[in-house]
């Protein structure tokens, strides 16, 4: 590893003072991540900022009904407050699916928008990787790509996000809170927090430099009974979903009035099944529909050379996570 | 050391040294101290062929700490392979920065040697080397034009197969594949080396203590006399410290050039590219056999790659010739030279992957031939090895069958694949049978004895290794049995190669061979006791025969080998493993629920060390049905799993509740005290039993491993599965 200095600022203020003055540095969050990357020499900062002792670690509620999770809160602590799993069990299921009780633990929320891909070309530095350095190639896009993506690639990057918490974020129409160097804020909807690589893969979302993350705002809660979460992965515990869905419904006299669907494992971001959402709204809830949604929410997906299992394993989460959400009426 | 006050093998008493390593005062190669030690960090080459043009220290040597740097062009000159691809033993010479050709990725090609392991890693990442680069041979498929006959002899025949074949009523012929795996003990490789003028001392993490001095004598060109090895714990090994590893010679040849003690530990990442690797096998099975089932004819090919440079060959093809009745039988094995690492033994080399391809094959036998598949195996026993035509010493593999059937359950299988749900989930039973050589080797042991307040203390020294098997404490419970004193009274000294010499820990060969050397230094200490004080230490107890010749110390050494009895035998352990998964309908994911080992080893020493012995090796091979895998770039030749956050071990959750049951068992023609190995029957033929089980759960047939998500969701159902 290389040779860094070690910030603890006191205040926001002081850690946006301080990144500010460093382009070369970098705000620690719980580490699991970043340190990984600084141990592989992927990530070089000269500096670490360290901000999972500032102030931003609490559960309140908002303006809109919903709830805000402050992003230097661990994903332990978010998962298994008392709020979020009596108003946002989804989001708990998908959280506790992720990593292993000791790395969320430390993991912060803040970190876990920001943690980058587990593309083993991007984490090998005598591979090329035009997300850890520009120009130099995509190996995966014509070499090991079973775990890549199958929407939204580009020939730039395959790459995609390893999240589980994005992945009901996404579902769950959440917003993020950022706060800029100057002090101020700006909230962004949270399918505009990742992008997709286009010819910029080293890009993972559309924050801007110095910018770091305060809170995750949830809506007012819709979907305390019909949810689930699953991860089809390689081992029950400690690995990246090959495939992950969030669904979560919810039902009005026999017929499905609001869904939110999103899909991880699949692209570069959480991916939301926004045509899927649309087809099942007014629909009644059955297995048949269910499928014809999975279908459309596979529609556009463009496999890679050794990924293609990902279109029926897809379809068949899609479905499962319906099914099972349904299963959860009493 | 122990506080346990029970006498003699047998009981389930706890390890020995348990404590010690609980309070973290169990010291591993790594963590002894040894005054003015620098470090030093290996440099991997980051392509897979080619040649080193031009290396570049000056960035690094610059930096603070920075002792040396070594490559190619100053390293020291060692010895060379006088032949041109040697086989890899236990105790081969390993070459390391003797040129600027590249073979594999990762291979070493420089070495920092710094005050601080971060000093040295860090000047490591520093130094930079420019290659003339040449397209690697890396694809399995394309090197098949370039497969060779392996020196070491190791195809057999008897009868004629093909003519077997025509005999049959039922044949089958396909394809099974496994792929390249890593060993990972937790103990990373490591080593601790001070060169004193010619002398070595090194605390290396090694299963065979006397194969080592070896390698680092014969690589250095020095006596063996001068090199002394300890090793007094490992923290694993599954066969990859069987051999001194290329980081063994970098130690004590940073040390030699730098005149101070050295400590090199081979990092994760580097467990991956430099201490050898479990290749990827192709097996191709023939099975014939009659509408009774029984078998005409059984082949076994099995093709593999190795380095460019040496040659190691796992014999598939072993329990094929032996475990099941047939007249016409046929093994071979051939290697492609390859740009990879030379594999190298892991835990039941030939019989962990062998048995899936055969037990598999068998169990789509017994299908085929709508026999039940306990059935079908018990129908094709033998007695007698048909490879060898000696007599087994015993062989219990029916009893297994048929008591882990009994205990199993296995009465509720479904009859038909895919006809047993439990909601979303499809229930599938599978059974298979296992065999492993119960090697025993010349073993020596001394036994120092001491008179203290009319009580006799016993310590057995021997450079035998407790690599996590219980050593320790089956050689405490033989000494305890053989003088007839508590366990507590006895200290076991092993890892030292100033000790007597043993055959270390690997091939199954240490309980029985370690106990029986404790057991015959103990017995020839009584017999001179005896001799002297004319009493019997039977009536009078050994403490009294001390008193009576009026000794307060006294030591022997003995030495237990196998006798000819052995050697007109065939010597086995065998088992049979049950497994019920229980497969998602939909998503390619399934649960192993339950899994039952019944094993016949010989006598068993510790039932609780052997029971882990047995559950490790179960959940060995349920990573082997599961998810290991080491996966080759296809373009660049590197690995694309290169920790365990990508090399995917079971967790708990994954595992069943496994049960073991020993059958009650002496085997007294293997060895006086009738021990056979556990080590290496726990992990034959799981992955048979577990893919054989998703089979009847679900009527698709997995033969490549591992079962992973993204293949049993393209499976299609077998032909013929209704």
């Amino acid at each position: 590893m290389r040779p860094f200095t070690y910030t603890q600022p006191k205040t926001i203020q002081e850690a946006l003072k301080a990144s500010a003055e460093n382009t070369e540095a970098k705000y620690l969050g719980g580490g699991t991540n970043l340190v990984d990357l600084m141990k592989e020499e992927v990530e070089r900062p000269s500096q670490i900022i360290e901000v999972a002792d500032l102030d931003f670690d609490s559960i309140s509620k908002n303006e809109t009904g919903g709830y805000t999770l402050g992003a230097m809160l661990s994903n332990s602590e978010t998962a298994n407050h008392p709020d979020i799993r009596k108003n946002y069990p989804l989001l708990s299921m998908a959280m506790l699916s992720a990593a292993t009780a000791q790395i969320r633990n430390m993991a912060t929320n803040g970190g876990n928008l920001l943690q980058r891909t587990r593309c083993p070309y991007f984490f090998e530095v005598s591979m090329p990787c035009n997300k850890r350095e520009p120009g130099s190639g995509c190996g995966a896009l014509e070499g090991a790509n079973s775990k890549h993506a199958i929407f939204g690639w580009s020939k730039s990057c395959v790459a995609t996000h390893p999240s589980d918490m994005c992945v009901a974020l996404a579902a769950l129409e959440a917003t993020v809170t950022l706060q800029k160097p100057d002090g101020t804020s700006r909230t962004i909807d949270f399918s505009d927090f990742h992008r997709l690589p286009g010819d910029q893969p080293e890009k993972d979302n559309t924050m801007l430099p110095g910018e770091i993350i305060t809170a995750i705002d949830l809506p007012e809660p819709k979907f305390k009974s019909n949810y689930h979460y699953i991860k089809i992965r390689e081992r029950s515990s400690y690995a990246f979903a090959l495939i992950s869905v969030a669904a979560a419904i919810k039902v009005s006299g026999g017929m499905i009035t609001d869904v939110g669907l999103a899909m991880g494992g699949v692209a570069h971001k959480p991916w939301k099944l926004t045509d899927a959402e649309k087809f099942l709204i007014g629909k009644m809830p059955t297995t048949e529909n269910f499928e014809q949604a999975a279908t459309l929410a596979l529609k556009g997906a463009q496999t890679l050379s050794e990924n293609e299992y990902k279109i029926p394993m897809g379809k068949k989460a899609i479905v499962r996570a319906l099914e099972q959400a349904m299963a959860k009426t009493a | 050391m122990n506080t346990d006050i029970s006498i003699g093998t047998g009981n389930p008493i706890d390890r020995v040294e348990g404590r010690l390593k609980v309070m973290g005062l169990a010291k591993y190669a790594s963590e002894f101290n040894v005054k003015n030690l620098a470090y030093a960090q290996g440099i991997n080459s980051t392509i897979a062929k080619g040649k080193i043009t031009a290396i570049d220290t000056s960035e690094a040597e610059k930096q603070k700490g920075v002792i040396k740097i070594l490559t190619y062009k100053n390293a020291d000159a060692l010895k060379h392979y006088e032949e041109e691809l040697p086989a890899l033993s236990t105790s081969s010479i390993q070459p390391v920065l003797q040129s600027a050709d590249v073979h594999y990725y990762g291979e070493y090609v420089g070495l920092v040697i710094a005050e601080t392991f971060e000093q040295a890693q860090y000047a490591a990442s520093l130094v930079k080397y420019t290659y003339s680069e040449e397209k690697p041979d890396i694809d399995f498929d394309k090197s098949r034009d370039k497969a060779y006959k392996p020196t070491e002899k190791s195809d057999y025949s008897r009868g004629d197969v093909a003519q077997g074949m025509a005999e049959a009523d039922v044949t089958l012929e396909q394809t099974y594949n496994t792929p390249i795996e890593h060993h990972h003990p937790m103990e990373l490789h490591a080593i601790i080396a001070s060169w004193n003028n010619g002398d070595v001392q090194a605390y290396a993490s090694q299963q065979i203590i006397d194969d080592a001095t070896i390698t680092i004598a014969d690589t250095f060109q020095i006596d063996k006399k001068n090199v002394r090895v300890i090793a007094p714990f490992v923290g694993g090994g599954f066969g990859s410290k069987l051999h001194a590893k290329q980081h063994v010679i970098l130690g004590v040849m940073a040390s030699k050039q730098i005149g101070r003690p050295v400590q090199m530990t081979v990092t994760r990442n580097q467990m991956f590219t430099n201490t050898n690797l479990r290749q990827r096998n192709e097996q191709k099975i023939q099975v014939g056999a009659k509408s009774d089932g029984s078998l005409t004819a059984l082949s076994h090919d099995t093709l593999s790659h190795t380095s460019t440079y040496e040659q190691f060959q796992e014999s598939c093809g072993t329990v094929t010739k032996m475990l099941y009745k047939t007249p016409n039988n046929k093994v071979t094995h051939r290697l492609m030279p390859m740009n990879l690492q030379t594999p190298f033994a892991m835990r039941a080399p030939g019989e962990a992957t062998g048995s899936f391809a055969l037990e598999s094959a068998m169990d789509e036998m017994a299908w085929k031939l709508k026999m039940d598949p306990v059935d079908f195996r018990v129908k094709n026993d033998t007695q007698v090895d048909p490879s060898s035509d000696k007599p087994f010493s015993s062989r219990l593999l029916n009893e297994c069958l048929k008591l882990g059937a009994k205990e199993f359950g296995w009465e509720n299988r479904p009859q038909e694949p895919g006809t047993k749900d439990e909601g979303n989930w499809l229930v599938g039973y599978g059974v298979s049978g296992a065999s492993r050589r119960a090697p025993y080797q010349k073993t020596s042991a001394k036994v120092i004895l001491e008179l203290k307040d009319a009580k006799v203390h016993a310590t057995i020294q021997m450079d035998a290794t407790d690599i996590g098997t219980g050593s320790y404490t089956i050689i405490a419970q033989t000494a305890s049995e053989y003088l007839n004193i508590p366990v507590e009274q006895v200290d076991v000294e092993l890892g030292d190669s100033d000790f007597p010499k043993t055959p270390g820990s690997g091939g199954s060969w240490g309980a029985a061979s370690f106990s029986n050397g404790a057991r015959a230094a103990c017995e020839n200490a009584i017999a001179a006791l005896e001799e002297k004080s004319g009493l019997k230490a039977a009536d009078a107890g050994i403490a009294k025969l001390m008193q009576a010749g009026n000794l307060n110390s006294f030591e022997a050494v003995g030495t237990a080998e196998p006798d000819e009895e052995f050697k007109k035998h065939s010597v086995f352990s065998f088992g049979a493993n049950f497994t019920e998964v229980w497969v998602d309908k939909d998503t390619g994911v399934f649960r192993i629920k339950r899994m039952l080992n019944v094993a016949s080893c010989g006598k068993i020493l510790n039932p609780k060390t052997a029971f882990g012995q047995i559950i490790g090796g179960c959940a060995m091979g349920a990573g082997m049905a599961i998810a290991e895998q080491t996966n080759v770039e296809p373009n660049y030749g590197n690995f694309i799993t290169r920790s365990f956050a990508d090399y995917h071990v079971p967790v708990n959750l994954d595992m069943a509740n496994i049960d073991v049951l020993f059958l009650p068992e002496e085997d007294k023609i293997a060895n006086k005290m009738g021990i056979k190995g556990v080590g290496e029957l726990g992990i034959t033929s799981v992955a048979a039993s577990i893919a054989n089980a998703i089979f009847n759960a679900t009527g698709k047939r997995m033969r490549d491993l591992p079962i992973t998500p993204e293949k049993l969701i393209m499976a299609e159902r077998e032909p013929g599965v209704a």
